[in-house]
Formats: C-alpha cells, sequence, structure tokens
C-alpha cells in the first residue's frame, strides 16, 4: 500500500487511490473490531516484539506506519483485512459487502470443547472468501447455526461528470474528499463499537469462558439480498455519502439488535477436566500400531505408560485451561501442513533454544508429580524389571512431564536422575525422544513468547489450523492444541519421515549424538553410566512411537525372566551387589539394577532353586514347588493336630 | 463560515455517574474533531456497556478531566440547577495588535451543547425547586432500570454525535497537517436557568 505521499500527482490518480483506500480502511476498521483475536488490539505484547509500535497513548508520529496514516487513523495491522481487499484494490467499482455472522453450537452439543482462536479461509471464489474460526469446523456442519448479525456495504457510486481533471476545482476534490473521509472513517470507527454485535466480539475476546457462539465474517462483492422478514428485524443505520469528482462512496449497514440475546447465554467456564480421548490417547485411537493394546491389557498399575501421551496434555492443563485434545481431522490434517511450515523455520536457533528452556519445564509444571507413577508398581511378569538410569537434573524434569516413565537411559545430559531405586518403571519411548518431544514443547512454548518470525509466518497460513493467535494471554490454546496433536505424531510407529514435521519439535541430529552415552544399565551392574550402542536401538529422528515398538520388539525378544531370577537367586544365596555377567543378556536390553530385579524376583528365589532353560525344566520346577508347598501345608496341621 | 449548534439530548444522571458519562461524551467529540493524525484508544466504561474512543492524546484527556472537575465542583455547590458544558470549536481571527487592545478574537464554527440534570441525594439539604429532583432510594430493580435506560440515552447521545459529525461535513475548516487535534477547542460549563 503506497503511502499517501508516495501517490501520484495527478488529479484522477490521487482520486482513485483516495477511493482504494476507502475501500481498504473500512474493511480494516470494520473487521478489526469483529474478527476475535486477529484485532490489532489484541496485538498489542506481540507487536512490541515484532515491530517498533507506539504505544496506545502515543500519537508520536515518527513512532507511526506509513501505512496507517490514511485518513489520520493509525491503526494496527489487521490480516483479514489485507487478504480480502485484493479484488478491491483492481477495481473500485465493485461494492464490498461485508457479512458478519454468528455460528451459534446447539445447546445439547457439550462435548465439543472450543474456544474461539484464529481463522481459517475458504475461498468460495475469487471474488468471495469466507471467513470462519477454527471452531466453526469444530462445531460440526450440521448443528451449527449460522446467522448474518451485520452487513456492511462499501460502495462506490460512479456518475459521469462533467469536472475536468485539470481544473483547479478539481484540485480541491481530492483534499476535500479525503478530509470528508476523514471524519466519515472516525464515524465508523466509532460506530462498529457502539453496535450489539461488538459485544460479541469482546466476550469472544476476554475471557477464557467457553462460548456457544462465534464470530465469523465474509467479504463478497455480491451477496443473496435478504427477504423482507429477515430485513424487518434488522435496523439500518447509513452513513451520509461523501461526494466525489466522479460519484459518491457510500457506507451503512444493515445489524440485528437482538444479538446481545446470545451472550447473555450461559457460557461454560473452564475448569480442569480429566479428558480420557484426548489426542494420542489409545482410546482416541485404538488403531494406531503403537502398542495401546498391550498397555491397556496391563495392570492398572501400569496405566501411566498408557497415558503415554499424557504428558503433553498435561504440560499445558497448568497453564491452560482451554484444550482441545479432539481436534477434527480437518484440523489435524490442518496442523500437518503448519508442521511443514514450521519446518521452513531455521533450524539452528532451535537446538539452543531448546536446551536453554529445558530447565524451565520443571519451574513452570510443578504439578506433574501427580502424574507421576506410584512407588507401588508392579510391572507384569512379561514386562522388563525396572531400571536405574542416572543422569543430571534435566533429565528428571523431563520424566516428570512424561507421563510413561522411561526406562532407557540415555546420557547424563538427558537421563533420568535421582529415581528412587524402587520405583518400577514399565518400559516406555526412549529418553531421547522423550527429551526431544518435551523438550519441543518448551520450544514452542518459547516460540510463542519470543519468536515474531515464526509468528508471522504462522499467522498468514490459511489453509491450515488458521492463524495461530499469538495472544498471550492464558486463553491461548494453540499451544497445547499443537502440541496435543504433537505428541499424537509421536504415536506414529514407523515410517513416520521426521522430514515433514521439523521445525520446533524436531532435535537436530547435533543434539541427539550429543546425548552422550547411555546409562549402562543394560551392560555391566558396575557401571550405570556404561556406554550405549549409538544408533543401534534408537536411531535419531526416529518417533517416539517408534522407538516405543522397537523396545516392545526388544523385550520380546529378550530371554525370559526366570533366566534373571536364576541369577539373582544367586546373588541372594551368597554374592554381594553385583551384575551378573550374563552372555545371555543381550547388552542392549534394558535390564533393572540389582536391587530392583531383587524386590521382583524376591518370591521366586527364595527356594534357592535354579530354574531350568526349558519348559519341562519349569515344569519340574512347579512340580518341586507342589511339593514343597504340600509339605509346607502339611507341616502347618501336624503342629495343630 | 456558519457556526453549526448541536444540543444533545439531556441525561439524566446521578452524582457518581457525571465524571463517566461527561468522560464519554466530550471524548466521542473530541474524537470526531482531532482530525490530525491519531492512534485511537478504546476505553471501556465501567458503569454502562459502553465503548467509546479516545484520541490517545494524554494532554486532552487532563484537560478534560480538569474540566469534569470543575463541573462536579460546581453541581456540588449549586444542586438545585440544570447544569451544561459546551465545547466549542473556533478559529483564531487575525490577531489585529492595536494600541489599546491585544484581544485575539475567535470565529467559532461549532458548538456542543451537553445537558446533564444531576439528580440529588435525598440527605443533601435542598429547596424545593421545580428544577431539582429527589431520589428516593428506588430499590435494586428500578435502580437497574434507571441505569439501563441511562446506558440506552447515552447511547443516543453518541448516535447523536455521529449522525451530526456526518450530516454536518461543510462547516469544518481545512485540516492542517498536525497530529492531534488541530483546531483550538474550550470547555465552558454554564447554567441553565
Amino acid at each position: 500500500m503506497a503511502s499517501y505521499q508516495e501517490a501520484s500527482h495527478s488529479e484522477p490518480a490521487k482520486m482513485e487511490q483516495i477511493i482504494t483506500e476507502f475501500f481498504a480502511k473500512g474493511l480494516h476498521i470494520i473487521l478489526e473490531s469483529r474478527c476475535p483475536y486477529v484485532s490489532s488490539r489484541n496485538y498489542s505484547c506481540e507487536q512490541v516484539l515484532s515491530s517498533p509500535s507506539p504505544s496506545s497513548s502515543s500519537s508520536s508520529s515518527s513512532s507511526f506506519w506509513p501505512r496507517d496514516k490514511w485518513f489520520n487513523l493509525s491503526l494496527r495491522d489487521c490480516p483479514a483485512a489485507l487478504e480480502n481487499i485484493d479484488l478491491w484494490r483492481q477495481s473500485n467499482l465493485e461494492p464490498m459487502i461485508i457479512d458478519v455472522i454468528l455460528v451459534q453450537r446447539p445447546v445439547n452439543n457439550d462435548q465439543i470443547i472450543s474456544s474461539s482462536k484464529s481463522g481459517h479461509a475458504r475461498n468460495f471464489s475469487g471474488k468471495e472468501r469466507v471467513y470462519y474460526s477454527s471452531d466453526n469446523e469444530e462445531f460440526g456442519s450440521d448443528t451449527k447455526r449460522e446467522k448474518i448479525i451485520e452487513r456492511w456495504v462499501l460502495q462506490y457510486e460512479s456518475k459521469r461528470s462533467g469536472v475536468s481533471s485539470g481544473s483547479k476545482r478539481s484540485t480541491c476534490y481530492s483534499h476535500i474528499l479525503f478530509n470528508k473521509l476523514i471524519l466519515l472513517m472516525r464515524s465508523l470507527y466509532a460506530t462498529v463499537r457502539l453496535l450489539p454485535a461488538y459485544k460479541l466480539f469482546r466476550d469472544l475476546n476476554s475471557s477464557a469462558q467457553i462460548r456457544r457462539y462465534n464470530l465469523g465474517h465474509r467479504v463478497s462483492s455480491f451477496v443473496e439480498p435478504f427477504t423482507r422478514i429477515e430485513e424487518a428485524d434488522m435496523q439500518r443505520f447509513v452513513f451520509t455519502p461523501v461526494d466525489t469528482s466522479c460519484g459518491r462512496l457510500c457506507l451503512s449497514v444493515l445489524y440485528h439488535s437482538s444479538v446481545l440475546d446470545v451472550s447473555s447465554e450461559p457460557s461454560t467456564p473452564i475448569s480442569p477436566q480429566v479428558i480420557q480421548e484426548y489426542v494420542g490417547s489409545p482410546l482416541a485411537e485404538p488403531l494406531r500400531k503403537f502398542s495401546s493394546r498391550p498397555m491397556s491389557q496391563m495392570s492398572p498399575a501400569s496405566a501411566p505408560f498408557g497415558r503415554r501421551h499424557s504428558w503433553g496434555y498435561d504440560l499445558y492443563r497448568a497453564s491452560s485451561p482451554l484444550l482441545n485434545p479432539s481436534p477434527s481431522p480437518t484440523y489435524s490434517e490442518s496442523y500437518a501442513s503448519v508442521s511443514k511450515q514450521r519446518s521452513r523455520l531455521p533450524p539452528a536457533s532451535l537446538p539452543r533454544q531448546l536446551s536453554e528452556n529445558t530447565p524451565a519445564i520443571h519451574v513452570k509444571n510443578p504439578s506433574f508429580d501427580e502424574y507421576w507413577p506410584s512407588p507401588t508398581f508392579t510391572p507384569s511378569p512379561s514386562a522388563s524389571p525396572p531400571i536405574y538410569i542416572p543422569g543430571s537434573h534435566v533429565s528428571n524434569v523431563l520424566l516428570r512431564s512424561e507421563s510413561a516413565p522411561v526406562s532407557i537411559p540415555i546420557s547424563s545430559r538427558a537421563g533420568i536422575s535421582s529415581l528412587p531405586n524402587n520405583q518400577m518403571l514399565p518400559p516406555s519411548p526412549p529418553m531421547k525422544a522423550t527429551r526431544s518431544s518435551v523438550v519441543k514443547t518448551d520450544a514452542r512454548s518459547g516460540l510463542y513468547k519470543t519468536s515474531s518470525t515464526a509468528d508471522k509466518l504462522l499467522s498468514f497460513e490459511k489453509d491450515e489450523v488458521g492463524r495461530m493467535s499469538r495472544v498471550e494471554s492464558s486463553s491461548n490454546i494453540s499451544p497445547p492444541k499443537s502440541f496435543s496433536r504433537s505428541s499424537s505424531r509421536f504415536s506414529y510407529q514407523d515410517d513416520y519421515d521426521d522430514s515433514e514435521f521439523s521445525g520446533p519439535f524436531v532435535v537436530d541430529d547435533d543434539d541427539m549424538t550429543d546425548l552422550g552415552t547411555r546409562p549402562g544399565s543394560f551392560d555391566q551392574p558396575g557401571h550405570p553410566s556404561g556406554s550405549r550402542e549409538k544408533g543401534s536401538l534408537f536411531p535419531v529422528r526416529k518417533s517416539q512411537h517408534a522407538a516405543v515398538g522397537t523396545l516392545v520388539q526388544m523385550l520380546k525378544k529378550a530371554p525370559s525372566l526366570h533366566q534373571d531370577i536364576s541369577v539373582t537367586s544367586n546373588l541372594l544365596q551368597g554374592s554381594k551387589h553385583e551384575m551378573p555377567k550374563n552372555s545371555n543378556q543381550d547388552p542392549d536390553e534394558i535390564s533393572s539394577t540389582p536391587r530392583e530385579q531383587q524386590s521382583t524376583s524376591v518370591n521366586f528365589a527364595s527356594s534357592g532353586l535354579v530354574s531350568p532353560k526349558t519348559t519341562a525344566g519349569a515344569l519340574e520346577e512347579l512340580c518341586e514347588y507342589k511339593e514343597m508347598k504340600n509339605s509346607m501345608l502339611k507341616q502347618g496341621k501336624s503342629p495343630q493336630a | 463560515m456558519n457556526c453549526e449548534v448541536c444540543q444533545l439530548k439531556e441525561l439524566e444522571v446521578e452524582h457518581f455517574e457525571i465524571r463517566e458519562v461527561l468522560r464519554c461524551i466530550l471524548h466521542t467529540i473530541l474524537f470526531h474533531r482531532a482530525l490530525g493524525l491519531v492512534r485511537p484508544k478504546d476505553v471501556d466504561l465501567e458503569l454502562f456497556e459502553i465503548t467509546y474512543v479516545q484520541c490517545g492524546d494524554m494532554e486532552l484527556e487532563r484537560k478534560i478531566d480538569e474540566k469534569i472537575d470543575q463541573f462536579i465542583d460546581r453541581v456540588e455547590k449549586h444542586p438545585n440547577k440544570k447544569n451544561q458544558i459546551c465545547l466549542s470549536f473556533y478559529e483564531v481571527k487575525n490577531k489585529h495588535a492595536t494600541w489599546f487592545t491585544n484581544k485575539v478574537e475567535r470565529l467559532f464554527w461549532e458548538h456542543w451543547y451537553i445537558n446533564l440534570n444531576v439528580m440529588q441525594h435525598p440527605k443533601t439539604p435542598s429547596g424545593k425547586s421545580h428544577h431539582s429532583k429527589l431520589v428516593v432510594d428506588p430499590g435494586v430493580e428500578a435502580r437497574g432500570a434507571r441505569r439501563a435506560a441511562l446506558e440506552a440515552s447515552l447511547r443516543d447521545v453518541l448516535f447523536q454525535i455521529i449522525k451530526f459529525v456526518n450530516e454536518k461535513k461543510d462547516h469544518v475548516p481545512s485540516i492542517p497537517n498536525v497530529e492531534g487535534i488541530p483546531f483550538p477547542y474550550e470547555i465552558t460549563i454554564s447554567r441553565c436557568t
């Protein structure tokens, strides 16, 4: 948009430019106060970071953007307006009709948790675009009710005039026209805030209440006129037309005065609640390859492992109650595109940011401890015994953010520390993936707070989730939404190409390799921090889910538990704390600390019997146990006798 | 150049509502007359569900608050009278400094009259006058109804301002290339007899 100063000096060109800017400014003023969360009013925090915006009370000309000077009314950016003005820049003879649409959700549809954020564009044609909040998608196309509560019409009525372009009189016309349009824009700016729809807009913007309505808009050059009945319910306000040298500029609005009844409906205050079918949960996605079934068949104590992705939800539950864990498929798909968008972000800065922000997780989310598995957890016999993984303090934080305890040690940098030795941990995704996902979370939150480039890239994404709201207020649900979806992406077990899902959630190879050695509980008991074989089991960039799947496969291939029992029984018989150098153990397998093995195998080892390796041997052992039992029972009865 | 006059609809307000109502009306008028480059600031009334717009000039805000304080003082001193605030815009005529006078002539081109009828508190001693209206505690419902009526009236006044600004444009002087309010103005408090 060329500034007024840069306009051509010819009078007709000036007039035409003024008329074009009339449409642009009018659209800007209207959409700014009707589009929830894309209003420039809410850009105060973000604009401070991204652009040198002046304060609201300052009127210093040096701090204004050039384009704000049109009609001497300085307004912040309004992407919705910028995206819709193209047609009228080409031809200002087309009327501009702006419909403000109230989308209402039925009262009974309580399962949808939504909030009004962002916008999602659907192009109907080259001349018409409909913008809805992303919640309209979640409302469901069959259940929502749409009602046009305002219709703004901006029009240039051209007429042939005898005024020549070169006369002095016409020279003054542009100046007079500009001054009159200044007054018109001031009136428009005040009027949009006095109409009933403004209250709905403010309600949607202001609180974290779940509303049963939302506002959308449609900008077009032709619309179906209202019926007489519809128009009878509406009131009209007509701004005095402003004459030009060749016509006049008209602005009017038809509006409903009864929309305030919608806002007075009881809204649902957002309160923390447990959502079972969140994105990534086995209940929501039963077809996922990840072993949700085995997890569901496990004991209740193994539930934390089944809630493997709840950490993504948990991470934001404390910070923002507005969470939509069950997005529509469209939303998920659009999020995939957003992820692709993020892949264009420079990754160089992200790892540093990730590492810097990692420790902050601990500070921000102290409530994660409640999701930590109970110390009394007893894994099923098929599960691998828990392990102790020493590591850095940071790794402890990372564990806490993971609902499924990590049992795979990684490194001192990202390993798990300060785990109680008696804590039984079921198999879980590798720490590397966990760390990456958790750190990505924080990176994402960090990006929302500090990054402006990413936000700008995201904010203009039309076909995806929509405009990622950058409102930093607590009601911003975009981070939790996207994060829960990112965790769902982690649930893909195989063949998931992380190159499509790069950006803030991807940890570079350098980071992965820098994790160092994994605590060697796989290997020697005396070397808990022993080296690991890099790349053998936990290839870089493999999703967390895939890593878990690999782990499960390993566990299945692992020798049966009774072999370990035979080892531990030897330990109980006389040996000290010492990890047996059992060649049967696969060095890449997960193994437990000797103490934990003792606790799990104490019952089996108490007999002191050495368990055989074959089925026949097991049967024999069973028979021996039976005999022992019988003998003990007899001994118990005989004293009584 | 003619002088346009706009008599705004009379509002019945209680003492504690004076400040908010006057701020809303005065700033709305000035926003439509601060035709220089401005960065609008939305302000929500606390007593009413109305959002009005200020032009973001701190100096202007201070001056308006001063005038409102003066108005409130006058209302307290003369509770039985209707009070009126006049917001006028003028142009400075050619300054002709003479030997005897150095008077600067003002050429007014617009007057806005804001009429407020302040309802008196029953405890305040006041003589009987057809201009005064004693406020008897009406109860919560009646108070709410009165508040809603006042809000509707205030909204009407704001629309009245907008309509006047739209309909009368020709008398507005040429806008100089300055920020904020390019036209000098004055706010006077008068008494209605």
